[in-house]
């Protein structure tokens, strides 16, 4: 059914799409001071559960909880004491909502044109599938009316919610399910469109564009799993479709393309369509994994106070905003004369501009290659690991390069042995005059005759590695032997 | 039309127009704000000054409550359950904010449909109340209706409902008032609200109808065991204290054993033999608690003019939560309380020692200290009775006997299991 090549016509569908985006922020978890970095300890603690659909405000069971209920599962929690506390375990009510967090959300809110609204309040979002062990999910509502300028144009942001993540499944079984309580509770921003993606390629573009603004705020997460993808999606006699759990961004457009298939597969047998949550898998497809939840979902959480955010705060915010990442990495292009892919990720990391204004000798693009590519090769060409080196380490050997100490050649080496915990002699890599290195290779020339340039590069540079540089030792080598 | 909560409106303010339902907003919470439940379910709070309009789209129309009948199976027994407010039984309207249960039998079918397998139920609340704001006259009330109950032929047993906080003291307060016991009297309650997938309040209320159908017949507590929702246990009434404030396994029993452990299921492991059988005799109640009962928690360095309320008040008699083994300051002239205590002792107001480190048992004459309170104070001391219960023994003890001497001499007795004869190894930190 997914074999059909035509191209899809989306407006002749009548096709319906919008995204919400899960990103993770830093700090604590939202409603206690645990860390929201995940350890990965082994659990040294446990609990077994059961859930119930309790009767929601509007007196109705939650379609949504009603089917978990009907599976009447039993949920084994387990944690390390390192990032759980008792709040995650529903056995002590929720600590204030976390300001850190908080300031983060209201920073993207403004960056994404929502009204910040004057009083927060804190909802419970009925869950009962055990994610959450308290069986709803805390959120709330904190900027509404947002948009986003995209090439088929404005894009509407309805609503920003700032929530608690859930628990990760670590397994299921007969009538079972298994949880790790680590990332339960760490500080969720939910941001979701309107309805007016217009297709396939413009959802990839929409959720590209929504994360450059998160990866341009400070107190976001990065790195995988931190952000998470779903997509609404239907088409006209279709039914409304949620799928979630897209970890990459060029999935999307794939993900989209099957499901409206799938839906105009279903269709053309003249079946009828339920709202319903499925799950993006790996190949593209979709399996189902609930009914969609309906209003009876949310009800107040009487346990957090409301959250006024008064007019100067959000002066005071609005103020201090960053700039968006698409313009810090022009910036930087243009300023230090970075390539585009160094200086996205010098954009993200903000030890290059420290370095490139405290060590003023060193080329900013040798800054830049240090931080951000020799680390790589650390550990592909040595198979060292980077994350070993400090801050400091780095500025030692910045020093070094800015005193004219080493050659930029030795840069690499100096780190490794950093890595290895070795002793380091600085004079060992000193760097060797041209007219030095040349008397040094015409003796080596002399001592074995007959070789190539390619033999005698490798007796030059077995001796000077880290104080001469290849190029050069090229260069002398090819005027000797053009003699 | 004046928008009252719960109704639909449409509010018109400085940053645009939201649709939704008026939400009631606490008292106590800062004004200015006017809280709107929108469509999608969220609530947000909006400045009232930014607001121009707000036009009624739809009034506020009460829910009915859905009441199904109920099948009474004569192989089951009968099952009473009485309520007296707390987290339990509190159920909020969120659309105008008020509660609305009122927990007949319907409400507690219609929130676990199994009970109906268990037993036949019937419900009345009698009160609804915080049990923070309990106090002699609310046991008083709580002992008649248990005890009309209990005399029911068709009741098979009772099932207690109220808030946890001092739900240590009714127990105690119900133990002493009820007299030959013959069917179970079961308090429960719940640790985490009942409108919450994983309230303590499902398993807590289904194994105590089971305990109320079982052998072990004691007044005593049906609560979590541990954080599994796995059991409950049964720890006698005069025996059982809230040890943690929020955790659903906060109620632990105090140098005794658990009774028992009761499973979803039905199932009861007996975990100590002490315990009294069915039978059938009528259940006697004496019921009334003096209000002239003090209980004081001693403080290195506190003022002994403190005991000048009790005298000045002509209180019956005070309890005082003692250091360790009975320790209160006796040496120092400036802190001493024996000059006061003996004042109580001379003005017939016995004083009665208990210890703050809730495990244990103090003692009169280890050290010399001790001897100046007990020999030389004539305070009595009260043998591994916990506190809370000294308290309210005492409350019961002085609404039946005004003698000095016979009050003195019933307080280190025995009488509703609150003190035990040997000091169990494994019961501490149960």
């Amino acid at each position: 059914m997914h074999g059909d090549n035509q191209e899809l016509d989306y407006k002749k569908l009548g096709f319906r799409c919008g995204l919400e985006i899960h990103q993770q922020l830093e700090g604590s978890k939202l409603f206690c001071n645990c860390p929201t970095l995940n350890s990965a300890e082994k659990a040294d603690y446990g609990a077994m559960r059961k859930l119930r659909a309790v009767v929601g405000e509007t007196g109705k069971i939650d379609i949504a909880a009603a089917h978990e209920m009907g599976k009447g599962r039993t949920f084994l929690y387990e944690s390390h004491s390192s990032d759980t506390c008792l709040v995650e375990y529903d056995e002590e009510p929720p600590f204030p909502l976390d300001r850190e967090a908080l300031g983060a959300g209201l920073r993207v809110a403004l960056l994404l044109n929502a009204k910040i609204v004057d009083e927060i309040h804190v909802m419970r979002k009925i869950v009962i599938d055990g994610s959450n062990v308290t069986g709803f999910q805390r959120t709330a509502l904190i900027a509404l009316d947002g948009w986003i300028e995209t090439s088929e144009g404005r894009v509407g942001i309805p609503l920003i919610c700032l929530e608690e993540e859930a628990a990760q499944k670590l397994g299921e079984g007969e009538g079972k399910a298994r949880y790790k309580l680590d990332r339960l509770g760490i500080p969720l921003l939910e941001i979701a469109t309107s309805a007016s993606i217009r297709s396939a390629e413009h959802a990839k573009e929409v959720a590209s564009r929504i994360g450059m603004v998160l990866r341009s705020v400070e107190g976001v997460r990065r790195g995988l799993g931190t952000i998470r993808q779903d997509v609404n999606i239907s088409i006209e006699k279709g039914a409304r479709t949620e799928i979630k759990g897209f970890q990459e961004l060029r999935s999307i457009p794939k993900v989209i393309e099957f499901e409206v298939r799938r839906q105009q597969h279903l269709i053309s047998e003249g079946k009828k369509l339920s709202k319903e949550v499925r799950k993006a898998e790996p190949d593209f497809t979709t399996s189902f994994l609930r009914p969609l939840p309906g209003a009876a979902r949310l009800y107040p959480e009487t346990d957090v106070l409301p959250v006024k955010v008064s007019k100067e705060q959000i002066r005071h915010i609005r103020e201090n905003l960053p700039k968006l990442r698409d313009e810090r990495i022009k910036e930087l292009m243009e300023g230090y004369k970075l390539p585009h892919d160094v200086a996205k990720e010098a954009a993200e990391d903000g030890r290059f501009e420290a370095m490139a204004g405290r060590f003023r000798n060193i080329p900013p693009q040798l800054v830049a290659q240090t931080l951000f590519t020799t680390p790589k090769e650390l550990k592909s060409r040595l198979n060292l690991d980077p994350s070993k080196l400090s801050e400091g380490d780095y500025e030692e050997v910045f020093g070094y390069l800015d005193q004219g100490k080493i050659a930029k050649d030795a840069v690499i080496e100096l780190l490794a042995r950093k890595i290895r915990g070795e002793k380091i002699d600085v004079s060992r890599f000193a760097g060797i005059s041209d007219e030095e290195l040349e008397g040094e290779i015409r003796k080596i020339v002399a001592e074995k005759p007959g070789l190539s340039a390619g033999g005698y590069m490798g007796l030059v540079m077995a001796k000077f590695r880290g104080k001469a540089e290849g190029k050069k030792v090229m260069e002398i080598l090819r005027k000797l032997m053009g003699d | 039309m004046k928008p009252q909560a719960g109704d639909k409106v449409r509010v018109k303010s400085s940053d645009g127009e939201y649709e939704g339902i008026l939400m009631p907003r606490p008292e106590i919470f800062e004004k200015g704000f006017l809280v709107l439940k929108l469509e999608n379910g969220y609530n947000i709070g909006i400045d009232e000054k930014k607001v121009s309009k707000v036009d009624v789209l739809e009034q506020y129309g009460k829910p009915e409550q859905g009441h199904r009948e109920r099948k009474h199976d004569p192989s089951l027994p009968t099952i009473s359950i009485l309520s007296f407010g707390g987290t339990i039984s509190s159920k909020v309207d969120y659309r105008t904010g008020g509660t609305y249960a009122d927990y007949t039998a319907e409400d507690f079918v219609q929130m676990m449909p199994e009970l109906e397998s268990v037993a036949n139920l019937r419900a009345r609340k009698v009160m609804g109340i915080m049990s923070e704001d309990m106090s002699p006259e609310e046991w008083e009330a709580m002992a008649k209706a248990i005890h009309a109950e209990l005399n029911e032929k068709e009741v098979a047993g009772v099932v207690v409902t109220q808030g946890t906080d001092t739900l240590h003291f009714s127990t105690a307060a119900i133990s002493f008032a009820l007299r030959n016991l013959s069917k179970p009297v079961v308090f429960t309650a719940a640790q985490r609200s009942i409108d919450r997938g994983s309230s303590d309040a499902f398993m807590n209320l289904l194994c105590a109808v089971h305990a109320a159908k079982g052998g072990i017949v004691e007044v005593m507590t049906c609560m979590h065991g541990s954080l599994d929702d796995d059991s409950c246990l049964l720890i006698r009434g005069t025996k059982v204290r809230k040890m943690h404030t929020s955790r659903r396994d906060a109620f632990r029993p105090i140098n005794e054993l658990p009774l028992a452990r009761v499973f979803p299921d039905g199932k009861i492991e007996v975990l100590n033999q002490n315990h009294r059988k069915r039978s059938s005799g009528a259940v006697s109640v004496s019921g009334q608690f003096s209000r002239d009962v003090g209980l004081l928690y001693a403080y290195p360095g506190m003022d002994p003019d403190i005991l000048d309320f009790f005298l000045e008040k002509k209180y019956g008699g005070v309890v005082i939560a003692a250091t360790a083994l009975g320790h209160l300051p006796v040496t120092n002239e400036r802190n001493s309380l024996i000059p006061k205590l003996k004042k109580l002792r001379d003005g017939g107001i016995p004083v009665f020692i208990t210890t703050q480190t809730v495990y244990g048992r103090v003692h009169p004459y280890v050290y010399t200290n001790l001897r100046k309170l007990s020999i030389g104070a004539g305070c009595t001391f009260c043998e591994d009775m916990l506190p809370e219960v000294a308290y309210i023994k005492l409350c019961w003890i002085l609404a039946q006997h005004k003698d000095v001497e016979k009050v003195r001499e019933l307080m280190p007795t025995n009488i509703a299991g609150e003190i035990t004869t040997r000091s169990d190894v494994e019961s501490f930190l149960y």
